[in-house]
C-alpha cells in the first residue's frame, strides 16, 4: 500500500531543491558584476586568467555566465532580460549587427565619457568602430572581429582570382586536371550566413545597401548580385548543396579536398591545417572576387556593452571591466589562446600575435578592408525576411527580382517607410 | 499473437530505431577531421574526454535527473487525484477541466518564456531548478492528467463500487485498489513526463544562467563555437547523457510497476 | 459518504492541478493575448494599441499562410505515418513475453534522445555532400534538403524516426489496461486472432487512440526544433512552421505584437484540432458504459 510518506516525496524533492539552491538577490552590490558571454574555445583557462587579473586589481568579483553560441538563442536570452528591466546583466557581448538596435532601445549604457568615440575610430579597425560609435556616442567597445574570405587550393590554381570571371575560368581549368571536383563553396542555407555572402556580392557589384536609416535591397546592383549567387548554382560552379550549406558543410567539404575554392571566416585555417586535412598546405586565402577587382568580405565578429540599467557605482566597474577585456594585453590573448582577430590596428603588430599567430596578424589587410552589414537599427528586424527571400532565389523559387521586391515590401513595412 | 510472431514484428523496428543510433554511437568514436569520410581511420575516446572535461556534463546530468524526477513526481501527485476524481466522483466540469488544461498546455512555449521569465524573478526562483520544475510541472499537469484520467476509466467500475461495498472510503478505494491497478498507465504517465521534462531546452536556458545549474539540453547547447559545431564531441555527450536515464527508465519502469501491481494482487 | 460528500471530495482532489495550471499557464496565455492586439517592438521604443491590426496583417501575409499550410501538411502526415507504425509495435511490445523489457527500452531511445542530437544526427546523415545517403543515393534521399517542396518530408521522417516510440507506449498502456480474461474468454470461443484484434482489443483500444491521436496532433502543430535544426525553415520559407515564425518574429525581429498573434492563431488551431479529437473521443467511451 502507499505509505503517506511517499505521498510527501514530492514535496520533499522541491524543499531539497530549494535549500540546494540559495535564489539571486536582485540587487547587488557594486562589488560583484555578471558578464554574459559565448565560450571562446574548450579551454577555459586563459580567458579565466583574464578575468582573474581584472579581480585582484579591481577588488570587484566577476561572475561568468555563458550564452549559447547559437545567435538566435542568445539574442533571444538578451532580450527577455534586457526587456525585462531588471540589473541581471551588467557586461554582455553583441554582434556587430544587434548594437544599433539595442543602443535605440536604450538599452545599452553611453559609454563615450570612457571610450570617446575619436579614440575610438583611431585605435579600432573602421569596420567595428563604425558600428559601436551611433549618433557621434560610443555603445560598445570592440572586442574581436570577423571577416569572410576566399579561401583556394594553391595545388590546383596558380593565381588566386581578382574577378567573378576569373573565378569561373580557375573553376574550369581546375576540373581539367581533377575531374568531378565542385567549384566554389559558400553558405546558402536560410540564415545570416548567407546575408553576408549576398552583402558580399552586392559590394562586389558596386552597390551599396543602406540609404540613410532606410534598407534598400530592391537595386540593379542587388538584383546584379543575387543573379549572380543563383547563376553560381544554375551553372554548376557551385554545388546543388550549397543551398543548405552553412559554414561548417562547405568546411569539412573542402578539408576533405572535394572543392576549388571557399568563402569562410578565418576560423577555417587552423582546421585546413590540421595533421588529418587532407589539403594541408595546400590552401591559400585571398580577398573575396568582384565584378571588376577584390570585394571587402563581410565584417563579423563581437563587442562589449554595458548595461544601461545598471546602477552608476557598478557601472563604472563594468566600464572598467570593458576597458580591460578589450585592451592590447586581451587582444593577444584572445588571438594566441582561441584565434580570434584583435579589434585593434596595433594588435596586429603586436610581436606576441606575429610570432605565436602569424596567420592572424597577416590577416591584417583584410580586416581593415571588411564591410560591415547595414548599420540600422531596422537590420535585426529586416534580416529575417532578408535571408527568406534571398534563400527563395538562390533555391529557383523566385527570381532574383522578386525575391528583392518581396523582400524590400517587407523591410519598408518594418520601418514603417512610406513609399 | 504468439511471442514469436511479436518478436518478428518487432524486428524490424529495432532495426529502424537503433541502427541510426548505432551510428550515433560509432560517430561519437569518430576522430572530428574524418567526419566527412565515408569511414574513420581508426577510433578515439578523445571525444569522450572532451564531452566529459571539466565536469560540466555529469553536473548537468544530476541537475536533468533531479529535476526531471522532481516534475514528473510533482505532476504525477497532482494529477492522479484529480484523475480519479474527474473518472469516478462525477466532478461537475471535469471534462472542461480536462479541455481547459490541454488547451492551456498547448501553448507555444516561445510566447510564454518572456512573461514566465518576469513572474520567476518577482518570485525570486530565476536560475533555481525550483524555477524550471514549477513550469514544467504545469505544463505536464495535462499530458498526466489526460493518461492516468483514461487509465482510471478503463478500470471496470465494479471494481470502484466493489471497494466501497467493502467498506473502503473513496479515497481508500483509490489508494488500495485503482491506483495500484492503474499502475501501469501511471508509470507510463510519470514517463512521458519524465522526458518532457528532459528534453526541454528552450525554458533551461531563458531561465538558468549559473554553470552549476545547467541541464543536460543547456549544457549540449554550450558546446562548439560561433562557427565550429563539433558533432563528434556532442555525440559522445548525448550517448553518455542518455545511457544512465535509460537505465533509470527501465529500472524504474519494471520496479514500480512491478511493486505496486504486486501490492495490488496481495491486498 | 453521499454523492454530494463525493463530489466535494471530488472537488478538493482536482483543484491542485486546477490552481497550478491557472497559476502558470494562464497567466502567460493572457499576457499573449493582450500583446497580440497591440504593436509592440520594444528596440524600437514603439507600443500602442492597434486591436485587431495584427491579426488583419497575417490574414495578407503569404509567409504566415504558407507557414499555416507547412505546419497542417507536418502534422496530419507525421501523426498518421506515427500511429500506422506504432500499433503494430505496441502490440508486439505487448506480447513479447520474455526480453520486452529490453525492446521496449532499446525503442525507447530515439525518443529519450534530446531533439537537438537526434535532429543534428540525421542531418548530418541527409548532408547533400558528405552524408551517408548522399553516397548511397547521391539524388535521390541524399538530396532531399535541397530540393525546396521536398525537404519539409526530411523533418516528417525524422519526427516519425523519433516520435513513433512514444504513440507506442500510449497504446501500450492502453493494451495493458484491457482485461486479459475477455480475449483468452473470446478465443476460447474459437474466434480467430484477427477477430479478437478486431472486434475486442481494436474498440477497447479506442479511447488509447485517440488520446494517442490528439497528443500527438498537438504536439506536432507547434514542431520547432526538429525544422530549425534541419533547414531553419528554408529553402525559401518552403519547410518553416508556425512556431518557427512566431519565434522569429518575437526574438529576432523583435516584433512582440505580430509574433503574440501568430502564436494566438497557432493556439487557436491547437484548440480547435484538439476539440475536433475531443468530440470524436467522447462518442463512445466502451469503458465507461458497459
Amino acid at each position: 500500500m502507499l505509505p503517506s510518506l511517499r505521498a510527501l516525496a514530492p514535496l520533499l524533492l522541491c524543499a531539497a531543491l530549494a535549500a540546494g539552491c540559495r535564489a539571486r538577490e536582485d540587487t547587488r552590490s557594486a562589488d560583484r558584476l555578471v558578464l554574459r558571454y559565448q565560450p571562446l574555445g574548450p579551454d577555459p583557462a586563459p580567458f579565466r586568467a583574464l578575468v582573474a587579473a581584472f579581480e585582484r586589481e579591481s577588488g570587484v568579483e566577476v561572475e561568468v555566465q555563458a550564452l549559447p553560441n547559437a545567435a538566435d538563442l542568445a539574442h533571444q536570452l538578451l532580450v527577455t532580460s534586457l526587456g525585462a528591466g531588471g540589473q541581471d546583466v551588467d557586461v554582455f557581448v553583441l554582434d556587430v549587427v544587434w548594437v544599433a538596435e539595442l543602443a535605440r532601445a536604450g538599452w545599452l549604457a553611453d559609454l563615450s565619457d570612457a571610450f570617446p568615440p575619436a579614440r575610438v575610430r583611431e585605435e579600432f579597425l573602421a569596420g567595428p568602430a563604425g558600428a559601436v560609435v551611433q549618433g557621434g556616442r560610443t555603445f560598445a567597445v570592440p572586442w574581436y572581429v570577423d571577416v569572410g574570405l576566399l579561401y583556394y587550393r594553391k595545388d590546383l590554381v596558380p593565381e588566386p582570382p581578382r574577378t567573378y570571371a576569373a573565378l569561373a575560368a580557375a573553376i574550369r581549368a581546375a576540373r581539367a586536371e581533377a575531374p568531378g571536383i565542385a567549384g566554389f563553396l559558400w553558405q546558402g542555407r536560410q540564415y545570416e550566413g548567407l546575408s553576408c555572402n549576398f552583402f558580399e556580392a552586392l559590394w562586389g557589384h558596386g552597390g551599396a545597401a543602406l540609404d540613410g536609416d532606410r534598407l534598400r535591397l530592391d537595386t540593379p546592383a542587388a538584383r546584379e548580385a543575387l543573379g549572380h549567387l543563383r547563376r553560381l548554382v544554375a551553372d554548376g560552379l557551385s554545388p546543388r548543396s550549397v543551398v543548405t550549406a552553412a559554414e561548417e558543410d562547405a568546411r569539412r567539404a573542402f578539408q576533405e579536398g572535394r572543392a576549388v575554392f571557399m568563402r569562410n571566416w578565418p576560423y577555417a585555417w587552423p582546421l585546413l591545417q590540421d595533421p588529418a586535412s587532407k589539403v594541408r598546405g595546400k590552401v591559400g586565402v585571398a580577398p573575396l572576387p568582384g565584378a571588376d577587382g577584390p570585394a571587402p568580405g563581410a565584417l563579423g565578429g563581437w563587442q562589449l556593452a554595458v548595461s544601461s540599467r545598471a546602477p552608476a557605482a557598478r557601472r563604472a566597474a563594468a566600464i572598467r571591466l570593458v576597458a580591460h577585456l578589450t585592451s592590447p594585453d586581451a587582444n593577444a590573448v584572445l588571438a594566441i589562446a582561441y584565434g580570434r582577430n584583435p579589434a585593434r590596428h596595433a594588435s596586429y603588430e603586436d610581436p606576441r600575435i606575429r610570432a605565436e599567430a602569424p596567420f592572424i596578424a597577416a590577416l591584417l589587410p583584410r580586416v581593415e578592408a571588411a564591410r560591415a552589414r547595414p548599420v540600422t537599427p531596422y537590420y535585426m528586424l529586416a534580416a529575417d525576411a532578408l535571408q527568406g527571400e534571398l534563400s527563395a532565389a538562390v533555391s529557383g523559387l523566385r527570381s532574383p527580382a522578386e525575391a528583392l521586391a518581396r523582400a524590400q515590401a517587407q523591410a519598408d513595412a518594418i520601418a514603417g517607410v512610406e513609399r | 499473437m504468439s511471442p514469436r510472431t511479436a518478436w518478428t514484428i518487432a524486428l524490424p523496428y529495432l532495426a529502424f530505431f537503433l541502427l541510426p543510433l548505432g551510428w550515433l554511437a560509432l560517430t561519437s568514436f569518430w576522430p572530428d577531421a574524418e567526419l566527412a569520410r565515408p569511414l574513420p581511420s581508426h577510433l578515439t575516446l578523445e571525444n569522450h574526454a572532451a564531452a566529459l572535461a571539466g565536469g560540466g556534463l555529469a553536473r548537468a546530468v544530476l541537475n536533468s535527473l533531479l529535476v526531471s524526477g522532481a516534475t514528473a513526481a510533482l505532476a504525477l501527485a497532482l494529477a492522479a487525484p484529480a484523475a480519479f476524481a474527474i473518472a469516478r466522483l462525477g466532478v461537475r466540469g471535469g471534462r472542461a477541466l480536462l479541455a481547459a488544461a490541454l488547451a492551456v498546455s498547448m501553448f507555444p512555449p516561445i510566447a510564454t518564456a518572456a512573461p514566465l521569465y518576469a513572474a520567476l524573478r518577482a518570485a525570486r526562483l530565476l536560475d533555481t531548478l525550483p524555477g524550471l520544475v514549477l513550469p514544467y510541472t504545469s505544463f505536464s499537469v495535462p499530458l498526466a492528467l489526460w493518461l492516468v484520467t483514461g487509465t482510471f476509466r478503463a478500470l471496470p467500475l465494479e471494481l470502484y463500487r466493489a471497494a466501497r461495498v467493502d467498506g473502503c472510503t473513496p479515497l481508500g478505494a483509490f489508494r488500495r485498489v485503482l491506483l495500484p491497478l492503474a499502475a501501469p498507465g501511471v508509470a507510463t504517465a510519470g514517463l512521458l513526463v519524465f522526458v518532457f521534462a528532459w528534453n526541454e531546452l528552450l525554458y533551461a536556458v531563458t531561465f538558468l544562467t549559473s554553470p552549476s545549474r545547467r541541464t543536460v539540453p543547456v549544457a549540449l547547447a554550450l558546446f562548439g563555437g560561433e562557427f565550429r559545431d563539433p558533432f563528434v564531441v556532442l555525440a559522445a555527450a548525448s550517448m553518455l547523457a542518455t545511457v544512465p536515464v535509460v537505465a533509470i527508465a527501465v529500472l524504474f519502469q519494471r520496479r514500480v510497476v512491478a511493486g505496486l501491481t504486486a501490492g495490488a494482487v496481495k491486498g | 459518504m453521499s454523492a454530494r460528500g463525493e463530489r466535494r471530495l471530488g472537488a478538493a482532489l482536482v483543484a491542485p492541478a486546477g490552481a497550478a495550471l491557472a497559476l502558470v499557464a494562464l497567466g502567460p496565455l493572457l499576457a499573449t493575448a493582450w500583446l497580440s492586439l497591440r504593436h509592440r517592438v520594444p528596440v524600437l521604443g514603439e507600443d500602442r494599441f492597434v486591436g485587431l491590426a495584427n491579426y488583419g496583417a497575417l490574414a495578407h501575409d503569404a509567409r504566415f499562410l504558407g507557414a499555416l499550410a507547412n505546419t497542417a501538411y507536418f502534422t496530419a502526415l507525421a501523426v498518421a505515418l506515427e500511429l500506422v507504425l506504432a500499433l503494430p509495435l505496441a502490440l508486439a511490445l505487448h506480447h513479447a513475453g520474455r526480453g520486452r523489457g529490453g525492446i521496449r527500452a532499446a525503442v525507447l531511445v530515439p525518443w529519450i534522445l534530446p531533439t537537438v542530437v537526434a535532429a543534428k544526427l540525421w542531418a548530418l546523415l541527409l548532408q547533400p555532400d558528405l552524408g551517408l545517403l548522399a553516397r548511397i543515393w547521391p539524388d535521390g534521399a541524399g538530396a532531399v534538403l535541397t530540393r525546396p517542396r521536398l525537404a519539409l518530408h526530411a523533418a516528417i521522417f525524422v519526427d516519425v524516426w523519433k516520435t513513433t516510440p512514444f504513440v507506442a507506449l500510449l497504446l501500450l498502456a492502453g493494451l495493458q489496461a484491457i482485461p486479459e480474461d475477455l480475449a483468452r474468454a473470446a478465443r476460447v470461443d474459437g474466434a480467430s486472432a484477427l477477430r479478437v484484434f478486431r472486434s475486442i482489443t481494436l474498440p477497447l483500444l479506442r479511447p488509447a487512440i485517440l488520446l494517442a491521436l490528439l497528443f500527438r496532433s498537438l504536439d506536432a502543430f507547434r514542431v520547432f526544433d526538429v525544422v530549425f535544426v534541419l533547414t531553419e525553415g528554408g529553402p525559401g520559407h518552403t519547410t518553416e512552421p508556425l512556431s518557427l515564425y512566431a519565434y522569429r518574429t518575437l526574438l529576432r525581429a523583435g516584433s512582440f505584437g505580430l509574433g503574440a498573434a501568430i502564436s494566438l492563431v497557432t493556439f487557436l488551431c491547437v484548440v480547435a484540432i484538439g476539440l475536433a479529437w475531443l468530440s470524436a473521443l467522447g462518442e463512445r467511451r466502451p469503458a465507461e458504459a458497459p
